[in-house]
């Protein structure tokens, strides 16, 4: 199998990811979105390192898989306590943050 | 690594070609439905299905390891995090929440854009016949990529790509590694300090009478600021406390 094909496959993968992002305004969907994204830079990763058969593109994968796992945890974590304090999942909703 | 050899045999074997379509088209697809399935629920078992075809992908690329590592903490772990984080907070009905007209042609176009550099730059090097993985592809013509392929790596070790990997994360990324195990213990304390609730305790007394509770909040919350705002997160965050307190 020619390897372009698979940085073809992730570019598109990432792509349709960032669309997502863009369009969705669900804080949920927005961060199943990310993970898309996530997903599609592993599978590049992972062609690269066949592609130079080298070990250093899975150890990245391991560990953008690491970072992806605290990541949801804390995230999902700040998604509930924003719901139960202005009760909408709306990331268009005017902000605390803004001044 | 049995299951492997027959997936992937040889350069350019058919069975490889077959299990790279099948779940390149599974993955695109699932992908699509991720971003435009209005259900919530929907879309998280697409993304689902997405990681699943993804650990497929990594069985093609000769990294067993990766391909059991992503079903097992994508498809398992991450996604069971959502679906509960989606149902506690009984969201899955949809969304109102779609983006302008505006704003829904820009973020198209911008991907389709970027989906554009993607094939341009990736069409032709690295597709031509010197991009086979492994020994039997011809020698890369100028301006051609070729690909080395792991079979040869993991002879040396083997045949097991748990070890190949495993060696390379525990002597040149063993810093990295400590790193990461930090960063859990940061993110684990972390949503613990986040799932805490502070008025939890004042509150448990009159449950059952909502507007004590209110006036109790307008009175002696300052951190809320807007009284507006404190009222109506008790308003939200109500339900979902009675059935933590009861469990």
């Amino acid at each position: 199998m020619e390897i372009g094909y698979y940085f073809i496959l992730s570019g598109l993968m990432f792509c349709i990811g960032l669309v997502g992002v863009l369009l969705r305004r669900n804080a949920i969907v927005l961060f199943m979105c990310v993970e898309l994204m996530l997903n599609a830079v592993n599978l590049t990763l992972a062609a690269a390192a066949r592609m130079w058969a080298g070990p250093d593109g899975q150890v990245f994968v391991f560990f953008v898989i690491v970072v992806a796992a605290a990541e949801v945890v804390v995230g999902l974590a700040i998604i509930v306590n924003l719901y139960f304090r202005r009760g909408t999942l709306d990331v268009d909703v005017p902000q605390l943050l803004r001044w | 690594m049995t299951l492997l050899a027959q997936v992937a045999p040889t350069a350019g074997g058919t069975a490889e070609v077959v299990v790279f379509w099948v779940f390149a088209v599974i993955a695109l697809g699932s992908a699509i439905a991720v971003i435009s399935l209005r259900n919530v629920v929907h879309g998280a078992v697409m993304l689902v299905l997405n990681f699943l075809s993804i650990g497929g992908l990594f069985l093609t690329l000769e990294s067993a390891f990766l391909s059991v590592i992503q079903v097992l903490v994508y498809g398992g772990a991450i996604m069971v995090l959502f679906l509960f984080v989606i149902m506690l907070l009984g969201v899955d009905r949809d969304d109102l929440l779609q983006a302008d007209l505006r704003t829904r042609v820009l973020a198209i176009a911008g991907g389709a854009l970027l989906a554009g550099a993607v094939l341009f730059a990736f069409v032709g090097p690295y597709t031509s016949e010197a991009s086979v993985c492994g020994p039997d592809a011809p020698a890369p013509g100028p301006g051609e990529v070729a690909c080395a392929g792991l079979a040869e790596a993991y002879d040396e070790d083997d045949g097991a790509g748990a070890r190949f990997l495993g060696r390379s994360l525990f002597t040149t990324y063993t810093y990295p590694f400590e790193l990461a195990a930090l960063l859990l213990t940061v993110a684990t304390i972390g949503a613990v300090i986040l799932a805490r609730r502070r008025d939890l305790e004042p509150e448990d007394e009159d449950l059952a009478d909502l507007d004590a509770a209110a006036a109790d909040d307008l009175d002696g919350d300052d951190l809320d600021g807007a009284s507006g705002a404190a009222a109506e997160r008790h308003v939200a965050g109500d339900g979902p406390g009675t059935t933590e307190r009861g469990g």
